[in-house]
């Protein structure tokens, strides 16, 4: 539950009041009572004793005087209810062995009452004893007062007691008004002014009517609403001029995702040049045969033409067999240049983005040779050993061909440059010795359980453990200016990354350098 | 010597002879009182005489011969309880306390000494107080 302010001032102060009513009501007077009680008891006691004292005297030396004296000072007391003269006297039993002492009244004044001599305290009345002894008589003087006056006492406290409560009240109802109208009041200001500025209007100012905390407090407020519409109105033109900034940058970013498209394609259509020698190689090696086969196959008509002349039948039919293979044989080759261009067009497309089954094997034995004969128709003298260790079962698995041959592209390029530099470095050693150095690209699938891993290993420079961690890193190389765009194995992990693989490198420098990719199957 | 043993002598013989006289003021008391009247004086029934004047009691103490006299003969109480009839009296205020001596000098000193008072004596030596006769015999016929 929660109480509003002007409710927990008006509970304090009714807290307040009430606590205050109840000493001024309960406690003050019970305490009162029990101070008038005891002073009342003293008072009594003495006046007991005095009377007792009186009676000894007149009992023992028959000197009334006391008595008298003491009997009028008691008598005339409006608080008297009466006073007796208790006898103790002996009873015995009828053979006169045992006696017992008994109480009886001997005397009370007024004559018209008639106390019991065992009489106690009760409500109203107050009993007091003082003993007395003589060899006349002895016994107790019995006084009973009146706890009137006490209780008329106490009813007056109490009288008093609530009006001052009433006057209490009065002023505490008096001091709420006050206090709702000084605290209150401007504080249920200052809250309503600051919903308002919430919502936006910070035109709200409270008005200060006092110099006490409360109005430190709306002063204060005063200054921060100032505060925070010039802050504000700065944000306001903060926020303007990082929208322009904002816009500016969204046509930078425009520009550099267009450039990043065109750097993407002329990543491409880099690696496209370096496999248009691969490809220029393996285009020759059909059309070699095509042509051989064609002048062999013109030679054969030339004789089968003669034979014919000849009426030589037989060998006429032997030489249209033997053209026959060569058509079959310039068929094939013709055939291989075909996939070999159409292969070269599906490499420089942009992808489709739609994976098709691929055999994995043969992507990756197409694009180690390509990549081969790609540096080896820049550089006549560059050799390597190729060794591949393709698992059959690998077979067909969902791919985005383009891309995944991409990757290859770019690591089978990256292994041959490797091994390469490594070979050159040796070569332009001290030493000049290759030794037993022989340059080796090494290519095996393997199939598991739900995916393929595909490794691709040189025996290299390998890479250092200072760029380790960049290599993945757009437009990061250790190529020399122009020979490589540094987008390569940036662009392979963003192609792996999207068809659900990992790619991964494990290498050593100086020795050698395996990236492995896993594959979903 | 001889004196002396006369006056014991004749003390002795004065309160065997328990003669009891009253005496009063030579103010503010009559010149005589019949019994009844001195009766009810003494045992605090009368407490003022005729002329509105307070009447002050004067006794012999219980424990002396003429007290016991006073007791046994006026009032027929032993001493014990003529105390309890002066002090039940005195305690519900019913009558002004009386004055008891020790020596019937003191006594007649007192009497001299205050109008309207009366007592009781073996025999007035002095001629400061006057004798009540009662029933117009002195001392007391009882």
């Amino acid at each position: 539950m929660v109480f509003s302010l002007k409710t927990r001032i008006w509970l304090t102060v009714f807290s307040i009041v009430i606590m205050f009513t109840f000493f001024t009501l309960y406690y003050f007077p019970a305490q009162e009572r029990q101070l008038l009680l005891k002073n009342y008891n003293t008072e009594l006691q003495n006046l007991a004793n005095t009377v007792a004292f009186g009676v000894s005297i007149a009992l023992i030396e028959q000197h009334f005087e006391g008595v008298e004296t003491a009997m009028q000072f008691v008598k005339d007391d409006p608080r008297l209810q009466f006073v007796s003269i208790v006898e103790l006297d002996t009873a015995w039993s009828e053979d006169r062995q045992h006696y017992n002492l008994e109480k009886k009244v001997f005397k009370t004044f007024p004559e018209t009452e008639h106390p019991r001599p065992d009489i106690k305290s009760g409500s109203g009345i107050v009993i007091k004893r003082g003993a007395f002894a003589s060899p006349i008589m002895s016994g107790d003087i019995l006084l009973a007062f009146s706890t009137k006056d006490i209780n008329e006492s106490e009813a007056k406290i109490r009288h008093t007691s609530l009006i001052v409560s009433g006057i209490v009240l009065l002023i505490g109802i008096l001091l709420g008004l006050l206090l709702a109208r000084k605290v209150s009041v401007p504080v249920l200001a200052l809250r309503d002014a600051a919903r308002k500025i919430s919502e936006g209007d910070l035109s709200q100012k409270v008005k200060i009517t006092s110099a006490d905390e409360i109005g430190q407090l709306g002063k204060a407020f005063n200054e921060m609403v100032d505060d925070l519409d010039v802050a504000r109105k700065e944000l306001h033109k903060n926020n303007q001029e990082l929208s322009a900034t904002n816009a500016r940058l969204n046509n930078t970013l425009s520009e550099l995702k267009s450039t990043q498209v065109q750097l993407i394609q002329s990543e491409k259509m880099a690696s496209l040049g370096e496999l248009t020698a691969g490809i220029a190689h393996e285009i020759q090696n059909p059309l070699n045969f095509v042509n051989n086969f064609s002048d062999v196959n013109t030679e054969l008509i030339d004789e089968m033409r003669i034979e014919i002349e000849k009426g030589n039948y037989e060998e006429v039919i032997a030489i249209a067999g033997s053209i026959r293979e060569n058509q079959d044989k310039i068929t094939h080759h013709g055939k291989r240049a075909d996939g070999i261009v159409k292969g070269m067009l599906h490499h420089s497309r942009t992808s489709s983005g739609q994976k098709e089954t691929t055999d994995i094997n043969a992507l990756a034995d197409e694009y180690l040779r390509l990549s081969y004969h790609g540096l080896r128709a820049k550089d006549k003298s560059f050799n390597a050993t190729l060794k591949t260790e393709f698992d059959k079962t690998a077979g067909q698995i969902k791919i985005i061909s383009q891309d995944i041959g991409r990757v290859f592209l770019n690591l089978f390029n990256n292994a041959f440059y490797a091994v390469m530099e490594k070979k050159r470095e040796l070569e332009n050693s001290e030493m000049g010795n290759l030794g037993k150095y022989e340059p080796t690209v090494f290519v095996s699938t393997k199939r598991s359980d739900n995916q393929v891993e595909i490794r691709i290993k040189d025996n290299g420079r390998g890479i250092s453990e200072k760029v380790l961690d960049k290599i993945y890193q757009p437009f990061f190389t250790t190529k020399p200016t122009g020979q490589g765009t540094g987008l390569g194995l940036s662009l392979s992990y963003d192609i792996i990354k999207a068809h659900g693989g990992e790619i991964k490198v494990d290498t050593k420098e100086g020795e050698y350098a395996e990236f492995i990719i896993d594959l979903p199957a | 010597m001889l004196t002396a043993v006369f006056l014991l002598f004749f003390q002795l013989s004065k309160s065997q002879d328990n003669s009891l006289v009253a005496v009063g003021n030579h103010t503010g008391t009559p010149s005589e009182m019949k019994y009844s009247e001195l009766k009810a004086i003494l045992m605090g029934e009368t407490q003022r005489w005729k002329n509105g004047k307070r009447i002050l009691i004067a006794l012999m103490k219980p424990n002396t011969p003429t007290g016991q006299t006073t007791s046994s003969r006026i009032y027929d109480m032993s001493g014990d309880e003529l105390n309890k009839f002066w002090l039940a009296l005195v305690f519900q205020g019913k009558a002004a306390a009386p004055t008891f001596f020790n020596s019937e000098t003191e006594l007649e000193h007192f009497v001299a000494q205050n109008p309207g008072a009366i007592g009781i004596i073996d025999e007035p030596v002095t001629n400061d107080i006057k004798v009540i006769p009662i029933d117009g015999k002195t001392p007391l016929n009882l």
